[in-house]
């Protein structure tokens, strides 16, 4: 397929068409807002200052809050590092008995992540905690506040996160050709050896790219340092909320959000540049399927299925605990006492039937459906031009379109709220802060790289054929595109829109900065439960919102991965469901690949 | 030099292979030759000590290896794809050996260097990453890497499988030379039988995880053991009794009419030979004519049979499809196979025939 110039564009009024909304809200709500916060930041009446920047460094809190974020970042790349790579080994790459059993619950934070995992643990391992109740009966004289702090949001975010190694090492791993191992062995190279000097190496780039996840993921956490942090653990994000809210310190809290953004983007430049260098994958166009590997000393075989099963309990402990608890009474709950007796149905009733209970719930549904339609539908077509016309017109558009990839949404919440925050003729001359509207538009922003570069590779691998097979038989382009194109990507589309859903369902970081006062989604009233709004019936109705949380993800989950990898077996089917995708590519790959997103690996921030 | 004894190889409840007996003589290049699925990797894996047999021996230079580990076996093995470890540069990937074996860096640095030059990789190849090298650089790497450790024998499983036909030529040769060269005993896999004529001292070639045939080139083509292997090997045409009935009469050799019988596409000719010989014609009918600029492929039909052949394009006249021709043939050509048990037949006028 020819790809035609940009001047070739202007001739068909549908590429016109979407050119114009696609620039108005580009310019509206990527580029102006972050704009807007960095003139909040330095140019506050129109000419530069450093007021901010004084302010800051005479502030305490917020110093120290920078210091403890990348206090964060630099041990979570350690931490999740050192407990991702074991749990991949253990599931991928050794023999290990009852591996499927410990994938399963390695896989748990698939399907809980964010605030809801944050405020899990806090439910079991926090000061009025089921298991902290439990064993302040055995030892009195402990502390009950001992799962609190660094150590806690630590804690947390290791296990919280190593979804990503799971996604993409375990995937880099399957790459890894059978072969070398081989060769490796037969020069004599011991397990150890063998792991070493080859298998690790060979997956150094997606090691890369996973610790700048994680980095990230800590540098910019949020709902852990909120619940667990307590008074002597506060991050960045946590400070540009409280900054935010009082218009007086609004510059801070930008500045704060600006340093946050320069970071991130540092963090992606490096990880881009590392991934240029050196060849790390095969060589070789035939490889042989990994085979697991058998741990030859037994003393070493014996502690590493010890270890295994140790984590596995860690991983699977709070969500057993919260799905037997979300039976409990409130009595079973405060005590941590349970039996078979106070197991009822009452919690599932209450959440379900009353509205207070029911309102959240309904609340995120709509939100995340709505903006899982809108992202996907608008950028449809947006993805096929991109996807058809290949200059510099559309370079740009699409570097811009990765603004929210490249930024943390923080910064991205907080540019909506200072631009919209009075009349301003891009939207019309409407006010849009504290309405209901500026959240949608928040999530369909947030939405917009992941959908784009998915639906970007779907249309890619669409056999261009088709089309001019279509174009010759004298089919114009909008029909063409709606009979031919469209139902084939929309599988692809249907599976991207669920998991756009899955990640907005239980949205904090976002809703926390945007959501009207009385539209509360279900983020932040798991997050009022924790510093205690309802009481024990607030931490009942969590914990059922968790489990119904958990339902809904694996199912999305199983429909999108589960179902499709056994259609491709039986159909060959050639399409691009974004199955696990490999981290390793710069933010604005044009060719269109499926490459790596922090979606939908569920984070907390 | 190897000696597999009564080797069985099981997965599961599936039989690789049943029964292997395989003998190879020190210096020797020995093939492994059969269709895909038909367990000569196997059989080559299991020599390596990837694979532990059921039952049977495994004997390296008279020495027992069936319960050892691949590398204590003093086997060296180049891979299909040849596995060169991509995170490391050509110089580390051929010291990766000897570094796991503790030697010493310099004496590794001149191991190394060493058998560089002698398969012919420059100095500064050596700094090179593997995946800058061509393809048959890639190979002379994965060979060096084998031989640096000194084994006593080689395994080379479809090295040249990947590759394209004129390269996979070109690489053939290198790999030869190389093999003659350090004169090390070598064990080949491969489904291409051209390679495999081309290459081996000896070949065994492979059906359903048996071995039906051991011998040299020339003798697997020429003397074709059984069915599978006349069939297998090189093109050849099928006969009908009431051919086979015509060659009789007209030659009086006695062949069976009723074995299973094959005719190799250059035996069949359409002019008498020149010194004469024991050739018969028969009467047929050309079918079709392909033109391949070197030669001409001939179908030519003769007493219920079709009789595929070759004819040079050397300037001369050749009849067209459809006229009538005579088709000569040797009946010492011919090979005979038992209908039953596809086993060639004893050929009491072989000697009479072959010249």
């Amino acid at each position: 397929m020819s790809t035609p110039s940009a001047k070739s564009m202007v001739r068909s009024p549908f590429v016109l068409i979407v050119g114009v909304v696609l620039t108005w809200f580009i310019a509206a709500f990527l580029v102006w807002p972050n704009l807007n916060v960095l003139i909040a930041t330095f140019f506050p009446d129109g000419s530069f200052s450093g007021r901010a920047a004084e302010k800051l460094f005479s502030s305490q809190r917020a110093m120290k809050s920078l210091g403890n974020s990348f206090l964060l970042a630099l041990a979570l790349s350690v931490t999740v590092n050192v407990v991702g790579i074991f749990i991949v080994l253990v599931t991928h790459y050794f023999r290990i008995r009852g591996s499927r059993i410990l994938f399963l619950g390695y896989a748990s934070t698939f399907i809980y992540g964010g605030i809801v995992l944050a405020a899990g643990y806090k439910f079991i391992y926090g000061d009025k905690g089921i298991v902290t109740s439990l064993l302040v009966k055995v030892f009195p004289t402990m502390d009950p506040a001992w799962f609190s702090g660094f150590f806690a949001v630590l804690v947390v975010m290791t296990f919280a996160t190593t979804t990503n190694h799971m996604l993409f090492v375990a995937n880099a791993l399957k790459g890894v050709d059978y072969q070398t191992i081989e060769a490796a062995k037969n020069l004599g190279a011991s397990d150890w050896t063998v792991l070493r000097r080859v298998v690790l190496p060979m997956l150094k780039p997606t090691l890369f790219a996973v610790t700048i996840l994680s980095f990230l993921t800590g540098l910019g956490a949020l709902s852990a340092p909120q619940v667990l942090g307590g008074r002597d653990f506060q991050t960045i994000t946590p400070m540009i909320l409280t900054f935010t809210n009082s218009p007086t310190s609004r510059d801070l809290a930008a500045l704060l959000a600006v340093i946050l953004g320069a970071a991130t983007i540092l963090m992606l430049a490096v990880m881009s540049r590392l991934e240029k260098g050196g060849t790390y994958f095969s060589v070789s166009k035939v490889s042989s399927a990994l085979q697991k590997q058998q741990i030859t000393g037994p003393l070493a075989n014996a502690a590493v299925h010890g270890i295994a099963y140790l984590l596995f309990a860690v991983y699977t402990l709070p969500v057993v605990l919260i799905v037997v608890y979300s039976f409990a009474d409130g009595a079973a709950i405060q005590t941590g006492e349970i039996s078979l007796g106070s197991l009822t149905l009452d919690n599932y009733a209450r959440v379900l039937t009353q509205p207070s209970g029911l309102r959240p719930f309904i609340i995120s549904v709509v939100y995340s459906a709505l903006a899982a339609i809108i992202a996907v539908g608008g950028l449809l077509f947006v993805a096929r031009l991109l996807q058809k016309y290949k200059n510099w017109v559309t370079t740009v558009f699409e570097y811009l379109l990765h603004i929210p990839w490249i930024l943390p949404s923080a910064l991205l919440a907080l540019g909506l709220i200072i631009s919209y925050d009075h009349p301003n003729p891009l939207v019309g001359g409407a006010v849009l802060t504290g309405t209901t509207v500026i959240l949608l538009i928040a999530f369909v922003t947030v939405k917009i790289p992941f959908t784009l570069r998915m639906l970007k590779a779907s249309f890619a691998s669409v056999n261009s054929s088709l089309e001019e097979a279509a174009a010759i038989m004298g089919a114009k382009t909008l029909y063409v595109f709606r009979r031919i194109l469209l139902p084939l990507v929309l599988p692809v589309a249907a599976a991207i829109a669920a998991l756009n859903f899955n990640s907005m369902l239980d949205d904090y970081d976002t809703a926390i900065f945007l959501a009207h006062p009385l539209v509360q989604p279900l983020g932040l009233v798991i997050k009022a439960n924790t510093d205690g709004a309802e009481g024990v019936v607030g931490v009942a109705n969590t914990f059922v919102y968790t489990v119904l949380l958990m339902v809904i993800t694996g199912l999305t989950m199983y429909l999108v991965y589960g179902r499709t990898s056994r259609r491709r077996i039986t159909q060959n089917h050639p399409r691009g469901v974004p199955a696990a995708p490999v981290p390793g590519s710069s933010l604005a790959d044009s060719s269109g690949n499926v490459s790596d997103d922090k979606e939908p690996a569920a984070t907390v921030r | 030099m190897i000696r597999l004894d009564n080797i069985e190889v099981t997965f599961g409840d599936f039989t690789a292979i049943p029964n292997l007996e395989l003998h190879v003589r020190p210096g020797e290049f020995f093939t492994l030759l059969g269709p895909s699925g038909c367990g000569k990797t196997t059989a080559l894996r299991t020599l390596a000590g990837f694979i532990e047999p059921s039952r049977g021996t495994v004997q390296v230079d008279g020495k027992n290896v069936t319960k050892l580990p691949s590398d204590k076996r003093q086997v060296g093995m180049v891979f299909q794809n040849y596995a060169l470890f991509p995170s490391m540069s050509v110089w580390e990937n051929i010291a990766f050996g000897l570094r796991v074996r503790k030697e010493k860096s310099a004496e590794s640095d001149r191991l190394v260097r060493d058998i560089a030059r002698r398969v012919e990789l420059s100095d500064e190849q050596l700094h090179k990453n593997v995946a800058e090298l061509s393809g048959g650089q890639q190979q002379r790497v994965a060979v060096a890497r084998a031989l640096v450790l000194k084994p006593k024998i080689l395994l080379l499983d479809e090295p040249l499988s990947n590759l394209d036909a004129k390269l996979r030529h070109q690489l053939r040769q290198q790999l030869k030379d190389l093999q003659s060269e350090f004169g090390i005993t070598t064990v080949y896999v491969t489904h291409d039988q051209d390679e495999a004529l081309a290459m081996s001292d000896r070949v065994a070639v492979f059906n359903k995880g048996v071995v039906e045939q051991v011998g040299t080139p020339q003798s697997i083509y020429d003397q074709a053991a059984t069915e599978f292997v006349c069939k297998f090997i090189g093109d050849s045409s099928a006969l009908t009794p009431e051919f086979m009935a015509e060659v009789n009469r007209s030659s009086g050799a006695g062949l069976s009419p009723a074995a299973n019988s094959y005719l190799r596409v250059e035996k069949a000719s359409l002019t008498p030979p020149a010194d004469g010989g024991t050739a018969v014609g028969l009467s047929g009918k050309v079918v079709s004519r392909t033109y391949h600029g070197l030669h001409s492929r001939y179908v030519v039909r003769s007493h219920g049979a079709e009789i595929r052949l070759l004819v040079k394009e050397d300037g001369g006249v050749h009849p067209e499809a459809g006229t009538a021709t005579t088709l000569y043939v040797q009946p010492g050509h011919i090979l005979q196979y038992h209908p039953d048990s596809g086993k060639a037949l004893d050929r009491q006028d072989q000697a009479v025939s072959l010249p």
